[in-house]
């Protein structure tokens, strides 16, 4: 917007200088993850190598790699799937209050989880769920308000002319859906998506409480559990572990970065 | 609003039912839990021994407890300053100024601030919570690079300015949310209005002020209701770092709810917290929605 050039570049200085600032506490990290002599202070590495890398994707914990992955992406999958289905009847057929209830919902779930996770855990219980599955479907169902209401403000976007004109030229519901409403909800959906599988990558206190023995433990999980473990602390194995932890997130990121403005646009949509 | 009577959707209902129906099914599921809770906040439930088997009805005395015994208010304190200083004020603020700023600068600029907002979001809060401690403490990097350096002696900051910690912390690791937000909300500012606004001799500040801010309202309340809500709830980060100390000074309500939970087993006090909380949060929010839908 700002034309006059030295205007803009203090800005560019200012930016620059914001952005260093926000990546600075990084530096401890891979100071840390990369020094084989590793201490957990913030100092220059006299030896510099991958071997805490190497700590941290051998056996339990390559193995809690695996289990935070199918834990995330079973419910970002399952939360868009159910989400979607609900989603877009909702959004397309005049149910009366259904704003009112899908807000309602939204701020149930505000409830910190710790409430609902007492009873939720005795249902697991009951029903032999103590396991992924379970954990999968436990978060599926406290990301699902939040899910179906932004799904449904994408799918309110959709120009319902072309859907029309789509069933005049003889297209069926389902061919509707499929070839018009979700392509055109791509980025929406990608959003929602994302959402959920960060989220339960994230989730610490759920899985804490589920998974049972070291062998179902999650990434959260085993870092909380790696530390302390040996008595003293292993800041290298801590730091390097962190950082792949942290990577998928990241990737998936720059993966659907390009939808992300677009999607974002949704979220302010009256609801 | 849309047409009741499209063919493709009236021919189809018991398939649009169809569809709708595993999504039901969870809901109740979370509607019938979330009853539940509310059940044990009236009773005196415990996670361990006697009481985990042979609960009562206590009637509203753990509600009572809430105003009569020390805790609750100072916790429900903790919670608003935290709120107030790192949601509304670091996290909106900011993110809106990044937004409006960014909005006219170079694109390469722009994505590089951009990732390295974006990277404190994705971080996981237990590795931000190692990040913030370590980059705070007598050590770290603030003491090496600032406090050191200038002759003093060095500060842990994290015992000794446990709160603010915290709330940097979170301003650092939430900001994204509303820059993210914002920033959409910005685009969608029709070029034309802003060159109109500027024609008319209208200067920077203006124009962000009287043309922009108008126009995103909407946005602006959609984004305060849920970092607000976020932040009142929000457990990971502040457990992880302080635990809730040094004392009670970083004890948030949620922290407060964990420890009476789950470290003293009080589920039956728990319950009530939350519902306390969620009462607190229902006010909130229709405060934003009345916000919301107010006309332009």
């Amino acid at each position: 917007m700002e034309t006059n050039p030295a205007h803009s570049r203090l800005t560019a200085i200012a930016l620059t200088f914001m952005a260093i600032i926000w990546v600075s506490p990084f530096s401890w990290l891979f100071l840390n993850a990369f020094n084989t002599a590793s201490t957990g202070q913030l100092e220059i590495p006299r030896s510099v190598g991958l071997d805490n890398f190497a700590m941290a994707i051998s056996g339990n914990a390559g193995r809690q790699f695996l289990n935070s992955m199918l834990i995330a992406a079973g419910t970002a999958t399952l939360s868009v799937v159910v989400g979607i289905a609900a989603a877009y009847p909702l959004s397309r057929l005049r149910i009366p209050g259904r704003n009112a209830f899908l807000w309602t919902l939204v701020l149930l779930r505000m409830l910190p989880s710790a409430g609902v996770l007492v009873p939720l855990y005795f249902a697991a219980q009951r029903g032999g769920l103590l396991n992924q599955l379970g954990v999968i479907i436990a978060l599926t169902i406290l990301n699902l308000p939040f899910t179906l209401l932004l799904l449904k403000n994408f799918f309110d976007t959709v120009p319902i002319e072309l859907e029309e004109a789509a069933y005049v030229e003889g297209a069926t519901l389902f061919q509707i859906v499929t070839r018009i409403v979700l392509p055109m909800s791509r980025a929406g959906i990608a959003v929602v998506w994302f959402f959920s599988f960060t989220g339960a990558w994230n989730e610490f206190l759920l899985p804490l409480i589920f998974a049972r023995v070291q062998d179902a433990f999650p990434m959260s999980v085993g870092l909380y559990a790696a530390f302390g473990q040996q008595g003293a602390i292993n800041y290298g194995f801590l730091t390097a572990y962190s950082i792949i932890y942290a990577a998928p997130a990241v990737g998936v990121y720059f993966l659907l970065r390009r939808n992300m403005n677009t999607g974002f646009a949704g979220v302010g949509v009256k609801g | 609003m849309k047409n009741q009577s499209n063919p493709w959707l009236t021919s189809n209902l018991f398939v649009l039912g169809l569809g709708m129906l595993p999504a039901a099914l969870l809901i109740g599921v979370l509607l019938y839990f979330t009853a539940w809770a509310f059940a044990f906040s009236f009773t005196d439930l415990a996670l361990v021994g006697r009481k985990s088997v042979e609960w009562s009805w206590v009637g509203l005395q753990n509600f009572e407890r809430l105003f009569t015994r020390k805790g609750f208010l100072d916790a429900l304190w903790t919670t608003v300053v935290f709120v107030f200083f790192s949601a509304i004020v670091g996290q909106s603020v900011l993110g809106f100024l990044l937004a409006a700023t960014l909005r006219g600068t170079q694109s390469t600029l722009r994505s590089v601030v951009e990732v390295c907002i974006m990277l404190g979001w994705l971080l996981p809060d237990i590795v931000a919570a190692f990040l913030w401690s370590a980059t705070t403490s007598q050590t770290g990097l603030i003491n090496a690079l600032i406090v050191v350096p200038l002759g003093f002696p060095p500060i842990s900051f994290i015992n000794d300015y446990a709160l603010p910690v915290v709330i940097v912390a979170n301003v650092w690791k939430g900001t994204a949310w509303s820059y993210l937000l914002f920033s959409a909300a910005l685009d969608s500012v029709s070029r034309e209005v802003v060159e109109a606004a500027k024609v008319d001799g209208a200067t920077p500040l203006q124009r962000i002020w009287l043309v922009m801010l108008p126009i995103i309202r909407p946005h602006i309340a959609t984004n305060m209701l849920f970092i607000t809500i976020w932040t009142f709830t929000y457990f990971p980060l502040i457990f992880a770092m302080t635990g809730g100390g040094p004392g009670r000074q970083t004890e948030t309500l949620a922290v407060f709810l964990y420890n009476q939970s789950f470290a003293r087993g009080n589920l039956g006090f728990g319950s009530a917290i939350s519902v306390a909380m969620l009462a607190i949060v229902g006010v909130l929010s229709i405060f934003y929605l009345r916000l919301l839908r107010e006309p332009k």
